[in-house]
């Protein structure tokens, strides 16, 4: 217990990241590299961007799911180890935004992988996007992370 | 009619005589070569050899009922040059113009996915935008495809790229980058064959970020198209609504009011600097040299801001409408942008001298990823990975638009093709996109900022250039008088580059491929739109 406990502290602490972008058109992630840097700063969270799925806990998805994608973004998500977390980011991730509906497009993430938070806006702000990770955090401290999926 | 077209077309009559079926100058400037689909080889032949740094713009496929239209735009002279043809839909195949000029591989292959166009020689005849798993008989662009029940079948990597062959019986190890890879932001796959560090081959997939907004682009008004079109690229939207609304306003015959001219102006140039800042910053990234990166994002932010206090909106503008902008810029606003644009052109002077005697940034990005003059002009490479191999092209300058032609301006070119050159330009093009945003402010002319137009536009046909940061941005529209177009095509700069990628990083090493990659600032979501 004491040993889960210390493990559930430690990653609500430094939750690595991963960004897939699954078809999106570069402004939700150019918005979300924009919190690594300076003015916007995540690191202040703990929050590392990670290259690799395996080492990531959080998932930041942008974009609407194209067809040739589809199976991509599974097989990331599938890479994670659990607890894993979902953050889709952008009118695009949450529901196909404007482009629902076009034949090479399958929706938004939800479609294809459990979402945790939903951060709607095109693109939506930086610190909108942070507060949804900070919502995602503080949900994640409440909850019991061993109950989780 | 220009003189240099009328040349040009002096020439094709000369040489093909009567095979030319008939010549239409829709536009000022804009000439359409009508001709029968088995002398299209002759005519692009002709203008090819007449400059020898002409070069293919893109291939527009129209359908037109029974028979598809394709359209050749040709590159030459500062000037576009459209040759048409048709080809039945029954039989659709023409032959290809790959051995005429390399540069057109990817836009016969864009045609053939889209609109089931078969280019009888041409060296590839894999998928390019389509996902593997789309039936082999639907053509998404054809008015008549019925796109109702596609089976939602995975991705079957085993066709993709399995069945690239090594080459002379070598043991080629292949190495697959993307779709999700740490120096891609956006998911493409690069199939590289490796031979120890030096890459042989290189097999690039697009296609995961393939929206299909051109087919969607019909089935909405030229409004709500304004808002699409910007979606396309979240980086360079004022562009894409830029070359947008010219070209829909070309059809209209609408003149702009000075005022939004040169608001398009300012909105274009913030772009192009927050772009290439971004661009600059990620080179960094891929070089080992983060402190750059986190320095280049950081003093990127004030641009931003600028953008912000101009447009309502951070990164998607939504500015720029048909009939001029969408909101007026306060005159009290001035002096702060200015403020922020001294204080830019400060730091851009520091990062020149660190580009300039940086020797990590040197050792990797000198003679590294070389693309020659000849190649480029080959491979029809547009902005500044053209400007960086010593190509002088700007549309900017060939074909001036909103108020270019009245603000002065240099052209920056770099004749050493490599990754550091590619990056010197876009350094020295920030500086020149402050002093046109400063010159646009002094000059503001007063009066209105936009016309108002109808919704429905006339039947009729015209293509737009605009300079992107990535490079010529071309729009085709063609409207059938009503509220929504027959057909919008996109062809953005990255999909004129990306070939060259193929060509920087065969014979390199390995750890060079994503920096020289970056260099040539690749944007996928423009490339697949």
């Amino acid at each position: 217990m004491c040993c889960a406990s210390l493990v559930k502290w430690a990653r609500l602490k430094s939750p690595w990241v991963l960004h897939f972008n699954s078809g999106a058109c570069n402004a939700c992630d150019i918005e979300v590299v924009a919190l690594l840097t300076p003015r916007y700063d995540v690191e202040r969270f703990g929050i590392l961007l990670e290259p690799s799925p395996r080492h990531a806990d959080v998932l930041l998805t942008t974009g609407v799911v194209t067809r040739q994608c589809a199976d991509r973004l599974k097989r990331i998500y599938e890479q994670m180890p659990e607890p894993k977390f979902v953050v889709a980011i952008g009118a695009c991730a949450c529901s196909g935004g404007v482009f629902e509906g076009n034949y090479n497009v399958l929706g938004g993430v939800d479609k294809v992988i459990p979402v945790d938070v939903y951060v709607p806006g095109c693109p939506p702000k930086p610190e909108a996007i942070i507060d949804g990770i900070v919502k995602l955090l503080n949900s994640a401290r409440e909850a019991k992370l061993d109950d989780k999926r | 009619m220009t003189s240099v077209e009328k040349k040009i077309l002096m020439l094709l009559s000369d040489r093909l005589g009567e095979k030319i079926l008939q010549i239409q100058t829709p536009q000022l400037g804009k000439v359409f070569v009508r001709v029968n689909a088995g002398v299209l080889r002759d005519a692009l032949r002709v203008l090819f050899e007449e400059n020898e740094s002409a070069g293919i713009s893109a291939i527009t496929g129209v359908d037109l009922g029974k028979s598809i239209e394709l359209m050749y735009h040709v590159r030459t002279h500062g000037t576009i040059i459209t040759v048409r043809t048709e080809v039945p839909k029954e039989d659709a195949g023409i032959e290809s113009i790959t051995d005429l000029i390399p540069g057109a591989n990817f836009h016969e292959r864009e045609v053939a996915d889209l609109f089931g166009v078969t280019f009888d020689g041409h060296p590839t005849q894999r998928r390019l935008v389509l996902p593997d798993s789309w039936p082999r008989n639907l053509f998404p662009l054809r008015k008549d495809a019925v796109i109702a029940s596609i089976p939602n079948k995975l991705e079957n990597a085993a066709v993709s790229d399995e069945d690239m062959q090594p080459s002379e019986g070598r043991t080629l190890i292949k190495v697959v980058m993307g779709p999700q890879h740490p120096a891609l932001i956006e998911p493409e796959k690069f199939s590289l064959r490796v031979d120890g560090e030096i890459v042989k081959e290189v097999e690039p997939r697009i296609g995961y970020v393939h929206r299909g907004i051109e087919k969607a682009a019909e089935n909405r008004t030229y409004l709500q198209d304004i808002y699409l079109v910007e979606r396309i690229c979240g980086i360079c939207n004022a562009c894409h609504a830029a070359c947008f609304c010219q070209t829909v306003e070309a059809i209209m015959g609408i003149s702009v009011p000075p005022r939004a001219r040169y608001l398009r102006t300012v909105i274009l140039e913030l772009n192009r600097i927050h772009s290439h800042m971004l661009l600059l910053g990620h080179a960094g990234l891929e070089i080992g040299y983060e402190t750059l990166f986190q320095y280049m994002w950081r003093d990127r932010e004030p641009v931003m801001d600028i953008v912000e206090w101009l447009t309502g909106n951070r990164v998607i503008a939504s500015f720029i409408t048909i009939g001029g902008v969408r909101r007026d810029l306060k005159e009290e606003m001035i002096p702060k942008i200015k403020a922020e644009l001294t204080n830019l052109k400060e730091k851009m002077s520091f990062y020149k001298h660190l580009f300039d005697s940086d020797p990590t940034l040197k050792m990797r990005t000198k003679n590294v990823g070389v693309l020659s003059k000849q190649d480029a002009l080959k491979l029809c490479v547009v902005g500044p990975v053209a400007r960086g191999s010593g190509v002088n092209m700007d549309v900017r300058k060939d074909e001036p638009y909103a108020a270019y032609d009245e603000i002065p301006f240099n052209m920056v070119t770099y004749n050493e093709g490599d990754s550091w050159a590619r990056l010197m330009v876009r350094l020295a093009e920030i500086g020149e996109s402050i002093n046109i945003i400063n010159y646009a402010l002094d000059n503001l002319p007063s009066g209105p900022y936009r016309v108002r137009v109808p919704r429905i536009v006339p039947a009729g046909e015209a293509f737009g250039r605009v300079e992107a940061p990535r490079g010529e941005l071309f729009y085709y529209v063609k409207s059938n008088g009503t509220a929504y177009p027959e057909r919008v095509k996109v062809r953005t700069p990255t999909f004129a580059n990306i070939l060259s990628f193929v060509r920087i990083a065969e014979g390199g090493n390995v750890a060079d491929v994503p920096a020289s990659f970056v260099s040539l600032d690749p944007c996928f979501s423009c490339t697949d739109r």
